[in-house]
């Protein structure tokens, strides 16, 4: 069930308010990200201590493709939040390292996986993915094969990337009907 | 004869580096980790993670909600229920579904025995890792043990894939909660035989107080959850502070530790163990009968003498196991106590029936991300020690 405040901008310096499931979701700008998550951390009433994940979502036939989500959790008040930010493939973000130094990966796995890249963060590194791997894998505009296909050659010692040939289209079934 | 300046005998030394490979009895799975030695004094760590990476996030995004169930299975191979049941309560949520009592208890009766066989592993290979190979040999016993009851419920060891959205496939069978029942008194001698060899043990003991200590402060900084966080003395557990499914009405207590160091959540793992026997205990004493699927035959697949003889029950099968069930749009997060900490899946749906996100948050993931803060300046001997004290399963972190 969602409930959304719109027009809240006025106010406080959000872009949009939602409660889903008893938890309420902040719509933020990527600007003031960092002084409001400071804000959330140290105040009195609020004392969100833990960021439990950063998640990113990928609407392709949106103008500003991606969404952040940020969780975070307050020990003290037994409370949880989520703030989300609306970024696209040219934004960078700030990063909430000198905040949560349990940032630094989730971080690194977003830039791994979407291609969105953090301020102030020198070395993002590429966490899951392959070693010289190519591409952001958790796009939408990604195939799910990929586009290398790794066998390991006996006469060479090495491993081979070679571009990936598949027998058989990679076929969807949507079994949905029609009528519902 | 020219006398050396004291400058000019300084010479340049660089540390040195060795790696922990992927494949090694202690790495606990799948880790690279590159050491920076000065000595036997360990000055960096930095752990290389994904080489189990099975892309689990972007083929649930091609699967229907029951034909992504098995995949969750997979991350935690070493408690294999615990996720499935994370997943079927969000989607439970998203759908607002409400199970009946008895697969309430059916559900935290296996959730516990599930962090039973998880505690016993994590001690039983962190025992080894450090040098005590007897326990994990016992531990591996009582692990079979536990195992037959998954196989009995389901039909697999390991990854049953029994939890399903809307309660559990099928009822348990005849005579399941009376062996239950018995595994928990031989089990009991069983766990006091691993104490005494390891509590009070010199070495262990030496091994394991006042390595890796981290202080309350650090451990919300790294983002810990689960026995991480009570091992430093903060009172947090999942079941007590968000209860789900029977939890809020059970009594049961949570070990919280002071030091924070090695020795403080090895003795929380056994506290839990004994703890989740009393849950296991409670729920056989207070399951009600009754039937374990509710009626909603647009979600809940039919039993199988229905569909036999009825039309509508078939028609109704046959839609939920190809095309499956659709749900609005709304999104949900929602953690459990898994044994490993905090499990948390973000899940995203559009009105289709498959998941448009499906975001999966590893306790591991974080606590092995702090490896290389707690690993400072200890030796090398030590980083084998905190990498068993953290619980590390290479399947929930790499996914």
């Amino acid at each position: 069930m969602f409930i959304g405040f719109n027009k809240i901008n006025n106010t406080v310096p959000v872009l949009k308010i939602e409660a889903c499931f008893n938890i309420i979701c902040i719509y933020l700008k990527s600007i003031i990200l960092l002084n409001i998550v400071r804000v959330l951390k140290y105040h009195f009433k609020y004392k969100f201590q833990i960021l439990t994940c950063i998640s990113g979502i990928d609407y392709i036939e949106h103008k500003n493709r991606f969404i952040i989500t940020y969780e975070i959790l307050s020990l003290k008040f037994n409370n949880r939040l989520r703030l989300k930010i609306i970024v696209n493939e040219s934004i960078a973000i700030q990063s909430l390292k000198l905040l949560y130094l349990t940032a630094i990966w989730w971080e690194d796995e977003i830039w791994d996986m979407f291609g969105i890249i953090f301020l102030k963060r020198n070395n993002l590194i590429r966490l899951l993915t392959d070693y010289g791997f190519q591409g952001f894998p958790l796009k939408k505009d990604f195939p799910l094969s990929g586009f290398v296909d790794i066998k390991y050659s006996l006469i060479t010692n090495k491993i081979q990337y070679n571009n990936i040939e598949l027998t058989q289209n990679y076929r969807i079934f949507n079994y949905q009907s029609p009528w519902c | 004869m020219v006398l050396l300046k004291p400058k000019k005998l300084n010479k340049l030394i660089k540390n040195f580096t060795i790696n922990f490979g992927p494949q090694h009895p202690a790495a606990h799975g799948v880790l690279r980790l590159l050491i920076e030695l000065s000595g036997e004094v360990v000055l960096n760590v930095t752990p290389h993670i994904g080489l189990l990476h099975r892309g689990t996030e972007k083929l649930v995004e091609y699967k229907t909600y029951l034909q992504a169930l098995p995949y969750f299975d997979r991350l935690d191979y070493v408690s294999m229920m615990s996720q499935e049941h994370t997943y079927c309560l969000v989607i439970e949520k998203l759908l607002n579904l409400q199970i009946p009592k008895r697969s309430k208890f059916i559900r935290t009766i296996f959730s516990e025995l599930t962090r039973v066989l998880n505690h016993l592993l994590a001690i039983g290979c962190h025992a080894m890792d450090v040098g005590a190979m007897t326990p994990m040999l016992w531990v591996f016993e009582e692990r079979e043990k536990l195992m037959e009851f998954y196989e009995r419920v389901s039909g697999a060891r390991m990854h049953s894939v029994y939890f399903r959205p809307g309660g559990i496939i099928h009822d348990i069978p005849k005579g399941l909660l009376n062996d239950i029942f018995l595994f928990i008194n031989q089990f009991r001698t069983k766990l006091l035989e691993i104490e005494l060899l390891l509590n009070n043990n010199r070495i262990w003991v030496q091994r394991l107080v006042n390595i890796g200590i981290i202080s309350k402060i650090d451990c919300q900084n790294w983002g810990f959850s689960g026995v991480m966080l009570r091992g430093s003395g903060i009172c947090w557990d999942i079941r007590k502070s968000e209860p789900y499914e029977i939890y809020s009405s059970l009594k049961f207590t949570i070990p919280v530790g002071k030091n924070g160091d090695c020795y403080d959540r090895y003795l929380i793992r056994i506290y839990e163990i004994k703890q989740s026997l009393v849950i296991i205990e409670q729920c056989l004493q207070q399951i009600p009968g009754g039937l374990i699927k509710q009626d909603n035959l647009k979600i809940i697949p039919p039993f199988k003498n229905e569909f036999k003889l009825s039309m509508e029950a078939l028609i109704h099968h046959f839609k939920i196991y190809t095309n499956g069930f659709n749900v609005p749009i709304t999104e949900a997060y929602l953690s459990t106590e898994a044994p490993k900490g905090e499990f948390g899946i973000y899940l995203l749906s559009d009105n289709s029936n498959k998941p448009y996100r499906c975001k999966i948050r590893a306790p591991g993931f974080a606590h092995l991300q702090a490896l290389n803060f707690m690993c400072k300046y200890h030796m090398i001997a030590d980083v084998v020690t905190i990498i068993g004290t953290q619980d590390i399963v290479f399947g929930e972190i790499d996914r």
